[in-house]
């Protein structure tokens, strides 16, 4: 870039970094600042309100949870210190001392409590599923109740941002979008919607002062002109950058490409019913014969290189290595590696040699590409005979379309992705018989019904060992990879771009923290 | 007169009466918008949860009925994504576009006119040939493209420009504008320009077009005659008369601006209600949208009837009626 490209924004840099120099004091270098390029503008600032990656990046710059979710997801203390079991269904959290929220108040057991019951009957009444009842024992003790014996109840309270309670009792829900009032280790400066957010730093902070003093958030949902900012120096560092950016970028050294591979793992969902909605005759996808076939016919390395140039992990479980489930060493793709002949074979074997006809059910403007990756699938699965029509529309009209009981699906392709940390919400949410337990296989479109795997979710569901709940969720682990209910495809990439001088650790739930960045 | 009006007040209830039908008609095909607001693994309880606290729980016509009632009333309707009342999303974000709109409005007018009498005026010259080469560039060049074009040349290659936002702001009673600072007008340039081509392109045709026409007329060459000089002739007495069909298109295309600045607006991020209107469309946010096309409906009636009374004030033989 030639000096001309800086010119007009050294004259502001100049005249911030001089006003910042004055405020500070003579001597003082220039406090540290940053400016982010989102894909878009946060709807919220209020935790309960919804969630929406944009507005939960700003929810935990501004609010703290109990405990902490680390960048690789684990799971530390936050405003909880420790905690411990007293019974099977009782936990104690002890709170860390000493916290105020930024207008001062005291962080205490009362808050935590009306976080928990205003969230049961707010619209993430989700967010409390698995706490029957909060008592404040004193001001620094919570104890939580489960319905059942639940071993990830800390990794559930990593979601819940606690409210001051004192201040939202005083206020709307509305209001409280606009003006928000957390422990977190930034304030509120101003926010100019689709301009810009800044926030400025809690000097307070119970873990410490943020080293970037002031963080700008300037939504720029177009990817080009989002690429276009980042190298004109307007912003920093960019979420999401275009794929076919990516070698522009990572050619000029004064930026770098941070890549990792992301929580959204891309899985096809096939019916298990007798009768399916978009299948003439009986559901040839009731055999397993059927679906491995179908498993062996799908080039995941293929769609990686060709629609998703490179950029896509292909998957090896149902969650990645870091979960609570996952089986060292299980691989889905060594076990049902591409080989058409073979599929064929199965299919034969099951009794439909000439394959079948079937509709898949896939959305063009959630995942990367997958527009593209459906019609990719189409072309390799009529290798086998299996001939897809394709059902393509929006995210707004597909996640009517699919719901459960799907009395249209036979054939879906979608994501999930688990930030808990833990198989078993999946397991539990996709894989238990549907219409058996309230709270179980609510999104079980394959209507996959195997008691079996039932009995180990249940069983990891009554033990409050994390341990004793990780070899529940393999065993079933096991099973499902035999029995395919769902083919995971690949793990979408995350990718991010900064200028030299910016340090950040891409987080896996790919919630940016500026708390957690280092500028020079 | 005050007939006059009333009948165009009339007029307008009605449009906007049918516009909300369409629109509720037309949103009820998009999805259901809980399922935008819910996360994926919600139980039904808490889908019903959702539903009603959305307003959502009732049939269509009834959630129909209770808009009518409510917006009758001042109240229209609250986002599903935002929670936050629907005109007051849109009326903050208004004076974004309209500055965006008023500039590139300005720029079309005053560099379109000129060129426009001047090959009308001259229609086998050179000049004017490479003028109307321009126009037909600017008419057929895709919005996004130029935009994209503009920041890659003049934001990324050169650095004269930046590249998206709005810039440094100032608060006159209560409207941010971006048009008292010299950081705005910075930012606005872009922007601006590539909202103007395409009208620049059609003013400039229509300009042409009339001048053409009007220049065959035999009170042109009695002005000439008279010894009007020819300034006078081309613009006081030419121009004048071939204006009608030139403001008809000014409305249309101010109208049409306003509205659906969308992708200039998108690809500058630009923080006006064209990227507002977008945004729900995907999101399925019908409170919104019909908001928004309700506003949009009533802006293009005034403008229109704005138009018709020009019309009287260019040709005072043209009355309204």
């Amino acid at each position: 870039m030639t000096a001309l490209s800086h010119r007009p924004f050294n004259r502001r840099l100049l005249g911030s970094a001089l006003s910042v120099a004055l405020l500070a004091g003579g001597g003082a270098s220039a406090e540290k600042a940053i400016t982010i390029g989102l894909t878009s503008d946060p709807s919220h600032l209020f935790p309960l309100a919804g969630e929406e990656l944009s507005s939960n990046i700003m929810y935990y710059h501004l609010y703290d949870p109990l405990v902490k979710r680390g960048a690789d997801l684990s799971f530390g203390p936050g405003l909880a210190e420790s905690w411990e079991n007293v019974d099977d269904t009782t936990w104690r959290f002890k709170l860390r001392p000493g916290v105020t929220f930024h207008n001062g108040n005291a962080f205490t057991a009362a808050d935590v409590v009306y976080t928990i019951e205003k969230a049961r009957l707010s619209i993430r009444p989700d967010l409390v599923a698995n706490m029957a009842s909060a008592t404040a024992i004193d001001d620094l003790t919570v104890e939580i109740k489960t319905p059942k014996p639940y071993a990830v109840l800390p990794n559930d309270l990593a979601e819940l941002l606690i409210l001051d309670e004192e201040y939202s009792s005083a206020t709307t829900d509305e209001a409280m979008d606009l003006e928000p009032m957390g422990t977190g280790p930034y304030k509120l400066g101003a926010w100019i919607k689709e301009e810009k957010l800044v926030l400025t730093a809690n000097e307070d902070y119970w873990a410490g002062a943020p080293k970037i003093k002031t963080v700008t958030f300037r939504p720029i949902t177009n990817p080009a002109t989002r690429t276009a900012a980042l190298l004109t120096g307007e912003v920093d560092v960019i979420q999401d950058l275009a794929v076919r950016d990516v070698d522009r970028v990572k050619a000029d050294d004064k930026f770098t490409v941070i890549t990792r591979p992301s929580l959204l793992n891309i899985v096809l969902g096939m019916d298990t019913r007798a009768v399916s909605p978009t299948i003439e005759g009986p559901n040839p996808m009731t055999d397993q014969r059927v679906r491995e076939a179908i498993a062996r016919a799908i080039d995941v390395d293929a769609i990686n290189s060709v629609v998703m140039n490179g950029l896509a992990t292909p998957s090896t479980q149902f969650v990645p290595a870091s979960h609570l489930g996952y089986v060292e060493g299980m691989n889905f793709r060594e076990m049902y590696p591409l080989d058409i002949e073979k599929a064929k074979a199965l299919l034969a074997e099951a009794g439909y040699p000439d394959g079948f006809t079937m509709t898949l059910d896939a959305t063009n403007n959630r995942y990367v590409n997958d527009g593209q990756i459906a019609q990719a699938l189409a072309s390799m699965l009529a290798k086998i005979g299996v001939t897809l029509n394709l059902n393509i529309m929006p995210k707004s009209n597909f996640w009517g379309y699919i719901r459960v009981p799907t009395e249209q699906s036979s054939f879906i392709m979608s994501g999930w992705d688990v930030p808990s940390g833990d198989a078993g919400s999946m397991y539990g949410a996709l894989y238990y018989t549907r219409d058996k337990k309230e709270g179980y296989g609510q999104v079980n479109r394959s209507s996959y019904s195997n008691p079996e795997v039932d009995a180990l979710v249940d069983k990891a569901d009554s033990t409050p060992d994390v341990n004793q709940r990780d070899a529940y969720l393999q065993e079933a682990t096991k099973i499902l990879m035999a029995d395919i209910p769902m083919i995971p495809v690949h793990y979408e990439q995350d990718i991010y771009a900064a200028r030299k001088g910016v340090m950040m650790e891409p987080r896996v739930d790919k919630f940016m923290s500026a708390y957690d960045m280092d500028v020079e | 007169m005050t007939g006059y009006l009333l009948k165009r007040l009339i007029q307008m209830t009605l449009v906007l009466w049918v516009v909300s039908v369409i629109v509720f008609g037309i949103m009820s095909f998009t999805g259901d918008p809980v399922f935008m607001v819910v996360p994926i693994d919600a139980s039904n309880a808490q889908i019903e949860q959702a539903r009603r606290i959305l307003g959502l729980d009732h049939s269509l016509p009834v959630q129909y009925w209770r808009f009518l009632t409510s917006m009758l009333q001042g109240d229209f309707g609250q986002s599903y994504v935002f929670r936050q009342p629907a005109m007051t999303l849109i009326l903050e974000r208004m004076p974004a576009t309209l500055e965006m709109v008023v500039v590139a409005m300005i720029l079309a007018v005053v560099v379109a006119i000129p060129l426009g009498v001047y090959a009308g005026a001259n229609p086998n010259s050179r000049i004017s040939k490479i003028i109307m080469a321009g126009s037909l560039l600017g008419i057929s060049l895709p919005g996004f493209w130029v935009g994209m074009v503009l920041i890659y040349l003049f934001a990324v290659h050169w650095g004269i420009f930046p590249s998206s936002g709005r810039g440094d702001t100032v608060e006159v009673m209560g409207v941010r504008t971006s048009l008292l600072t010299a950081d705005g007008w910075h930012h606005i340039a872009l922007p601006a320009l590539t909202l103007s081509l395409a009208t620049m392109a059609i003013l400039l045709r229509m300009t042409r077009a009339g001048m053409m026409e009007v220049g065959r007329q035999d009170f042109m060459k009695f002005a000439r005659a008279k010894g009007a000089t020819r300034g006078d002739v081309l613009y006081k007495h030419g121009l004048k008369n071939a204006l009608i069909p030139v403001v008809t298109i000014f409305g249309l295309q101010l109208g049409d601006l306003i509205a659906f600045a969308t992708i200039t607006e998108t690809i500058f991020s630009w923080p006006g209600m064209g990227k507002l209107l977008i945004d729900s469309i995907y999101r399925a946010d019908r409170p919104v949208i019909v908001v928004y096309l309700m506003l949009v409906a009533c802006i293009f009636v005034v403008i229109n009837f704005l138009v018709d009374v020009v019309y009287t004030l260019i040709d005072p033989r043209i009355s309204l009626k």
